[in-house]
């Protein structure tokens, strides 16, 4: 065993674990870090096989997107310190099962399939080779993704600007309920406002 | 580091994933699930590239299109958690029932 | 050929960090008129430092907050890995350096909002928001500023961006490109206008409840980012270890110490504005003066090239 297979069995060790832990940490943030910590070490194999931009760029995104959801997570979720224990889970037996089915089926299919033995050239100029594909013969496809993403801007923006359609955004910004259905936590505002006058008699 | 092997790890990933998108309660859990199992989906896909098709560029432009689902999944889904949040003050998935009727 | 880039990489760290310790010591004094402002301070500031007593807060993330400083300083080591310090001297040769040093970047936001959030206390967390807040984008411009230095290159390599700087360095291309890029500078070194994490306004931000030696390893690993970043930019616009008579090595420690001195400079000449000025600033003006950055030196090339 060389020095290879030991990276890439210590990688893919830190890949599954902290992909699992990211289901059973207490702290959403932290989760967020953990599934950090995975795609890097995926990124990481990915330069080992072959293909540096490809790996480097999966570091470079999930970084951006990681960062971006544990902002979401401090914003959103109760308890993001992680000082309470967390287990919001629902038909739980049903997805460990569902997520031990995949495993094992994929893991037989791959077992018993022959897969046809062309490694790539260490030589080739991969990098080069993506960069012509990407703006030569496949440009179209790469264009698409581009304007896909365009749409999911525009989409986005839509979906949580101020007046989307679902109302305006400050209208609906209070906290949650203590309790479902219930008065929203902390200091109500006081009911008619500053400019009502009361009549003493 | 065979190529059964990293189709293996990546099979983990996908699991695991499949665990969360289906266990989560909350959305962003939820997404957390999704992008796990896109990442097994990338590694599987980078792993065939370089063992099984003799380094053509259109397994690597595969991958590309991966990462540009990765970001739509997360941009719409955080999206979609604001609008909802602001509708029901919610971020469970229990709290949309009324998208069952 | 590796050992050796590795070996200068210790140096030229050490170096480096030994003229950014001093530099941040003296330059302030300098520029507020004082004749012979002392060298000692830094030294006398980290002595000071690993003898105060450290503090701790309520229930935090020890391991996050001790990780945080630790892989702050490893991104600046990995960012001097992917650059030339002479011909064909680079510890890491790598074909896609520029992506490398954008991960640093990206992983550099990760370390502060870390540094901050695992705290567990008010102010730390609102100096790593804010500050999330504002290096996002400033990183989006410095990678399209980076663009435009690797398309006259035609490759992503730190060490084909330097040789095609040989007809002309990359400022005179891209002359809002560097400016664009040492505000990146400061931002990811945390510095002066762009030091939204722990600025005085927020009693020291990330570092408000911080202390001692811990301190000292958040500080040692700013400075380290500095140098890297400094670095970047003299091997990105500055033509790097080009330039005649002297040893390539010697041209890229001189530009580098220029940049860091600029840098350094900037931090303390400029003011920080409020965060939602800066925000609207970086959206709506830098940013599209970037991407008109990378379509002049694309429009250059297309019609000169």
């Amino acid at each position: 065993m060389g020095l290879t297979d030991l990276l890439f069995f210590a990688l893919s060790a830190v890949a599954i674990v902290s992909g699992w832990r990211v289901f059973a940490t207490d702290s959403m943030v932290r989760a967020s870090f953990l599934l950090l910590l995975s795609f890097v070490a995926v990124g990481l194999i990915i330069v080992m096989l072959a293909a540096p931009y490809i790996g480097v760029a999966t570091i470079f995104m999930m970084t951006v997107e990681m960062m971006v959801m544990a902002l979401f997570m401090v914003m959103f979720m109760m308890n993001p310190a992680g000082l309470n224990p967390m287990m919001m889970v629902h038909q739980h037996r049903f997805s460990i099962v569902a997520g031990v089915l995949a495993f094992a089926g994929l893991t037989v299919a791959i077992l018993f399939t022959s897969f046809p033995g062309i490694p790539v050239d260490p030589a080739a100029p991969v990098v080069h080779d993506l960069g012509i594909e990407l703006l030569g013969p496949s440009m179209l496809i790469f264009e698409t993704a581009g304007v896909t993403l365009l749409a999911t801007m525009i989409g986005s923006v839509i979906l949580s600007s101020r007046s989307g359609r679902f109302g305006l955004a400050d209208q609906g910004s209070r906290p949650p309920g203590l309790e479902p259905d219930g008065e929203p936590a902390g200091r109500q505002p006081e009911q008619g406002g500053g400019g009502h006058h009361h009549h003493h008699h | 580091m065979t190529l059964a092997s990293v189709l293996i790890v990546a099979a983990a990933l996908i699991g695991i994933g499949l665990y969360g998108a289906l266990s989560q309660q909350s959305f962003v859990m939820l997404m957390m699930g999704l992008e796990l199992m896109l990442n097994g989906g990338l590694l599987a896909v980078i792993g065939l590239w370089a063992n099984t098709m003799g380094g053509a560029p259109e397994g690597q432009l595969l991958a590309i299109i991966i990462m540009a689902v990765m970001a739509v999944d997360m941009a719409i889904g955080f999206a979609l958690v604001t609008a909802v949040y602001r509708k029901r003050q919610a971020d469970v998935t229990e709290s949309l029932t009324t998208m069952k009727h | 050929m590796e050992l050796i880039a590795a070996l200068l990489l210790l140096l030229f760290l050490s170096v480096g960090f030994a003229g950014a310790a001093l530099a941040d010591g003296m330059l302030p004094a300098l520029i507020s008129g004082q004749a012979r402002p002392s060298w000692r301070r830094p030294i006398a500031e980290a002595a000071r430092l690993l003898q105060t007593q450290p503090i701790r807060t309520e229930a935090p993330d020890a391991l996050l907050w001790f990780l945080a400083p630790a892989l702050y300083l490893a991104l600046a080591i990995i960012g001097l890995a992917v650059i030339p310090f002479g011909p064909g001297l680079v510890t890491i040769p790598s074909e896609v350096g520029i992506v490398v040093w954008g991960s640093c970047e990206a992983l550099t936001i990760v370390a502060v909002f870390m540094f901050g959030w695992s705290a567990n206390a008010p102010l730390p967390l609102i100096g790593a928001y804010r500050y999330v807040a504002i290096a996002l984008p400033a990183m989006l411009i410095s990678m399209f500023v980076l663009i435009g230095a690797a398309l006259p290159a035609e490759s992503l390599g730190f060490t084909e961006i330097v040789e095609a700087q040989r007809t002309v360095w990359n400022v005179v291309r891209q002359p809002a490109g560097l400016i664009l890029f040492l505000m990146l500078g400061l931002a990811i070194s945390l510095r002066g206008p762009f030091d939204y994490a722990d600025p005085a306004d927020l009693a020291g931000g990330t570092t408000a409840d911080v202390s001692g030696p811990a301190l000292l390893a958040w500080k040692i690993a700013r400075l380290a980012m500095l140098v890297s970043v400094s670095a970047v930019t003299a091997t990105a616009f500055l033509g790097g270890y080009l330039g005649p008579i002297l040893p390539g090595f010697v041209w890229f420690l001189l530009k580098t110490a220029l940049v860091l001195v600029v840098l350094v400079a900037a931090g303390n000449l400029f003011a920080r504005v409020p965060p939602a000025r800066m925000m609207g600033v970086i959206w709506t003006m830098l940013l599209p003066l970037s991407f008109l950055m990378l379509l002049a030196v694309g429009l250059e090339l297309l019609l000169w090239g």
